[in-house]
């Protein structure tokens, strides 16, 4: 994970999306590892063959086929039907989901804030190269926010302002649930979360996995659970079900919550590949820019 | 090796109380601060065996429980001086000499000088270093060793504390030589050649806490000895005290008509500087019976006298009512001995000496004279009354009953009966006994010639200097005659006023008592007079006759009769066989002193109630007198018989010190030439602080243990 500096004009702004930021997204675009089928002409190749000036193969006429397909320089030369064969170019389906239970409204600037940044650049990512974007929360997973178009950047910003960590949130295997029941299309899902779930996130990950969507997993950890500025006797309370943990902080206490979380982290990281997941992880007090342009470039989410 | 146990139960108690309490703090941790964070989840994962799930576990972790818990066992274990009696060279020898005589009951330093006397005591001896030895000596008129040496102090405080109030006088010179006993080789502590010198001879420091009522030390004594002298009270404390009180029979014509008159005599004395004016009651059986106001002047006796009539017995307190800091001196007692007649019997053919010799007013006052012929031994009032003890004293002269009466008996001229030889123990008397020819002659026919000359070469010496020879049975020797006496034993009080150079003995035979007894009297042909015990009683025979009988009527045998020295023998040997006593007033002693008290052979046992009404039984030896050694207390002693409603024998016991009386503290002691000048008050001593030291610091450990569990940083 890069050391990143801290966005000290972000920090306390909750602006999601400054108009810099949005000018340089504009020239980038989302990447699917995999070619899905769109349902309007977008701005992406498809697997369907289609007319757009993209050549795709050759292939022998058959009766009723559209006479403007063929290739009639190749008649010309070799006697016979020959049709060509165009890909289609579709439109890409990216759905966001933001987790939004309080376990990510902690850091300074806080993960939900980090998280909500996120989906915005890449929301307005692919407003711009017209893909179909859904934006929804772990509690709204079942009413999320589709919009395509530049135009309706201000509905997606506007949308993820509004949201708020939710108490009590839903599972996120339940969240998980609910949005693959409504969103049977393919494309890219941006899964934002901390995977602080006490119940786990391999389930919901597989049901990802299993309708054969492009996930991606970008894990927001805020620098107070990276390196804990915790001393003395404490009595550490869960904020999610405040679950009471009494501890005494010491040295060898600090080092062995290091390798925890740090195998935490790894065994995330490992599951994620194992099964072709983009795994992104990402501090909370990173800035935004450098984040999506550099971080994110370099992980092959954007380009 | 032994362990020697240095803390007193209370404080081991709170020693070991310290490691639970440490525990309990541990337990017993303070609010832990709340803090929110986003997921325990990894927490939980980090702290799973962190986590305090049970007691144990949390123990077995915490180092720093351990290093606490060990540390503060290694000040416990310095806390209690670990240490085994080994053969360790010890330190400094001390020696406490603490007075307890009657002066230091004084109360001018309150609450007594001797609670102070203790008190600095207490602190010399916490004061001193932990190796020094040393030994508690209390002194009054006799030493007692409380204490040999030791270093363990809480057994030298316990011999501290020991040491009780006496209302004796001071001696201190037994105290010293027990210290310099100790203290300087080849020196023994007692006279008895008991050496109860349990260390080696060093030098030591003797700290003598005293009033310094003590008169003069003999410097000889000190040797090694470093005296460090500690004076106790205030040294100007004025004091009145009785320095004594008498009472006396009036001998006057009109006093014999009324035989209650008794004078009684006090002289008392003020010490300090001021005259004060007091009165002097005198009681009667604790009811007031005089009174006179008395101006004492400063440093000077002064007399007063009472006049009392109808006084025939009982006791008489004399009390200045004045408050000073010893009330001790300011009572004194006497007692008007019981009125009691001895009973005597003469059995005599006629001799007009002795006769004339009992009638004498002395004996006539103290003695019931009871004259019989020689036939009256043989009647029945003669053997009941022997019998039963109604005698205490029978004159058998120039002649002899046939068995030894239940009385002390007096033989004049003639040889007891067999039974009065005592009882046999071991074999060879047994065969003697058994063996009719050892007869009284054939046994003097082979000892006479040696006693005779034994006696001829120890003419200067008293007869009771001649060795007894293994003897166990009286015997007599043949008359013989004439016979010059040429010494008389001056120990016996029977006869040690008695002038025998001037008279003449026709015939005597010589007497000789078994080794229990003593020959009183010595001839130029072996013992003449002798006495021994036999049982309760005592036998004295007397080799020669006065006037014996003869074909001619009586004749005289000895001019004794008629010396002056005979009376002066009868009354004695009436006194001192028969129990007689002559005196009006009661003997006084000082407390602590021994009282001789004569009592009559008619009670085997006697009871003596002390003041405070404590009652002790004793057995009347042979002798009649009996020394009584228990006078501790001041008051009326009274002597009781079994069956007798009035005591047979009153004593008292008065302080009568002009030196115990006089409180002003001497600020020195005087050895001889030179003098030993009070210690500062301030005796310089080590002033041990590890003991706070030690406490501090296992109060700083608890508090570091506190913020340790606190974390007041965070």
């Amino acid at each position: 994970m890069p050391q990143a500096s801290l966005d000290a004009s972000g920090s306390s702004d909750q602006t999601l999306l400054s108009p810099e930021m949005m000018a340089k997204l504009e020239r980038m675009e989302l990447v699917s590892r995999k070619i899905f089928r769109g349902r309007m002409k977008g701005e992406r190749r498809s697997k369907r063959k289609g007319q757009s000036v993209e050549f795709a193969d050759f292939r022998n006429y058959v009766a009723g086929d559209d006479l403007r397909f063929i290739d009639w320089n190749l008649f010309a030369r070799l006697d016979r039907l020959y049709l060509k064969i165009f890909l289609e170019e579709e439109d890409l389906h990216v759905y966001t989901l933001v987790d939004d239970s309080l376990s990510m409204d902690f850091g300074m600037p806080s993960k939900f804030l980090t998280a909500k940044r996120i989906a915005a650049a890449l929301g307005y990512i692919g407003l711009c190269r017209g893909d179909r974007v859904s934006v929804s929360t772990f509690s709204k997973a079942s009413a999320p926010l589709v919009v395509r178009g530049r135009s309706s950047s201000h509905r997606l910003i506007g949308q993820l302002q509004s949201a708020q960590c939710q108490n009590p949130a839903p599972s996120m295997e339940e969240s998980v649930r609910h949005f693959c029941l409504r969103n049977t299309g393919k494309g890219i899902v941006i899964l934002i979360t901390d995977l602080m779930n006490k119940t786990g996130y391999e389930t919901a990950l597989k049901m990802l996995v299993a309708r054969e969507m492009d996930i991606y997993l970008i894990h927001v950890l805020s620098p107070e659970e990276l390196e804990p500025n915790l001393t003395g006797d404490l009595k550490l309370m869960d904020a999610e079900d405040f679950d009471m943990r009494e501890v005494s902080i010491s040295a060898s206490l600090l080092q062995r919550y290091r390798l925890t979380l740090n195998a935490f982290i790894d065994s995330a990281r490992s599951f994620c590949n194992r099964r072709s997941i983009g795994y992104v992880s990402v501090r909370s007090d990173q800035a935004i820019d450098p984040l999506i342009n550099d971080y994110l470039r370099s992980r092959g989410l954007v380009r | 090796m032994t362990w020697i146990n240095m803390l007193s139960p209370l404080q081991w108690a709170l020693l070991l109380a310290i490691p639970p309490a440490i525990l309990s703090l541990y337990f017993l941790k303070l609010k832990r601060h709340e803090s929110v964070v986003p997921s325990t989840m990894l927490w939980k994962r980090a702290i799973e065996d962190l986590h305090v799930n049970s007691l144990w576990q949390k123990l077995r972790k915490n180092l720093l429980l351990y290093l606490q818990l060990l540390f503060v066992g290694l000040l416990i274990l310095a806390c209690i001086r670990p240490g085994w009696s080994g053969m360790n060279r010890l330190g400094e020898r001390r020696i406490y000499i603490i007075d307890h005589s009657a002066s230091m009951q004084a109360s001018d330093s309150k609450p007594s000088r001797l609670e102070v006397a203790r008190e600095k005591a207490m602190k010399l001896i916490q004061d001193a270093a932990s190796n020094d030895s040393a030994m508690v000596i209390a002194t009054s008129d006799r030493a007692s060793v409380e204490q040999g040496f030791t270093n363990n102090r809480s057994l030298l405080e316990k011999a501290v504390e020991r040491i009780e109030p006496t209302a004796q006088l001071t001696d201190v010179s037994e105290a010293f030589r027990v210290a310099a006993g100790l203290a300087n080789p080849g020196r023994m502590s007692f006279e008895d050649n008991v050496d109860i010198q349990v260390a080696d001879a060093v030098p030591a420091t003797v700290y003598f806490l005293s009033d310094g009522a003590i008169g003069e030390l003999d410097e000889s004594e000190f040797g090694q000895l470093k005296i460090e002298y500690v004076p106790i009270g205030n040294p100007d404390t004025p004091n009145a005290g009785i320095l004594s009180f008498a009472i006396q029979r009036t001998e006057t014509q009109e006093a014999q008509a009324n035989p209650g008159s008794i004078s009684a005599f006090a002289r008392m004395i003020q010490h300090g500087s001021q005259a004060i004016e007091c009165t002097a009651s005198l009681y009667w059986n604790d009811s007031l019976v005089d009174a006179q106001k008395v101006q004492l002047q400063p440093e000077q006796e002064t007399g007063i006298q009472f006049e009392l009539q109808g006084i025939e017995s009982g006791t008489l307190k004399l009390q200045l009512d004045h408050s000073d800091a010893l009330p001790l001196d300011n009572v004194a007692y006497a007692a008007i001995r019981p009125d009691r007649q001895v009973s005597i019997l003469l059995v005599t053919a006629g001799n007009t000496a002795l006769e004339t010799a009992l009638r004498t007013q002395r004996i006539t006052q103290i003695a019931k004279v009871q004259i019989e012929p020689i036939s009256y031994l043989a009647s029945q009032d003669y053997q009941t009354n022997a019998s039963e003890s109604k005698y205490d004293l029978i004159l058998y002269d120039s002649c002899s009953p046939e068995k030894m009466p239940a009385a002390s008996t007096l033989f004049l001229g003639s040889v007891p009966p067999a039974d009065i030889q005592p009882a046999v123990r071991d074999s060879n008397s047994a065969d003697a006994k058994a063996d009719p020819s050892a007869s009284p002659e054939t046994t003097l026919s082979t000892n006479a010639p040696a006693n005779v000359a034994n006696a001829a070469e120890k003419t200067d010496s008293p007869p009771s200097a001649v060795a007894l020879e293994e003897n166990p049975k009286w015997t007599f020797g043949e008359l013989s005659g004439p016979v010059i006496v040429l010494d008389v034993n001056r120990s016996h009080p029977i006869s040690q006023y008695l002038e025998m150079a001037s008279v003449g003995i026709v015939e005597a035979r010589t007497v000789r008592p078994p080794s229990s007894g003593a020959i009183l009297m010595i001839s130029d042909n072996g013992p003449l007079f002798a006495i021994a015990p036999r049982g309760p009683y005592q036998d004295a025979v007397l080799g020669f006759d006065i006037v014996r009988p003869s074909a001619e009527g009586m004749e005289i045998n000895s001019d004794w009769g008629i010396k002056r020295s005979f009376p002066v023998f009868v009354l004695s040997a009436v006194e001192n066989l028969a129990g007689g006593i002559t005196e009006a007033s009661a003997a006084s002693v000082q407390p602590g002193l021994p009282v001789q008290l004569i009592l009559s052979n008619r009670f085997e046992k006697y009871q003596i109630v002390d003041p405070k009404g404590k009652i002790e039984t004793i057995q009347r030896s042979g002798d009649g007198r009996f020394l009584y050694t228990k006078t501790e207390q001041l008051g009326v002693y009274e002597v009781r018989a079994e069956g007798l409603e009035e005591p047979v024998e009153r004593f008292c016991v008065n302080l009568f010190s002009n030196r115990e009386s006089d409180l002003q503290v001497g600020l020195e002691l005087k050895t001889g030439a030179e003098s030993i000048a009070a210690t500062s008050n301030t005796i310089r001593a080590r002033q041990e602080t590890w003991r706070w030291l030690l406490l501090l610091a296992i109060g700083f450990l608890m508090f570091e243990w506190m913020v340790f569990n606190r974390r007041i940083f965070v």
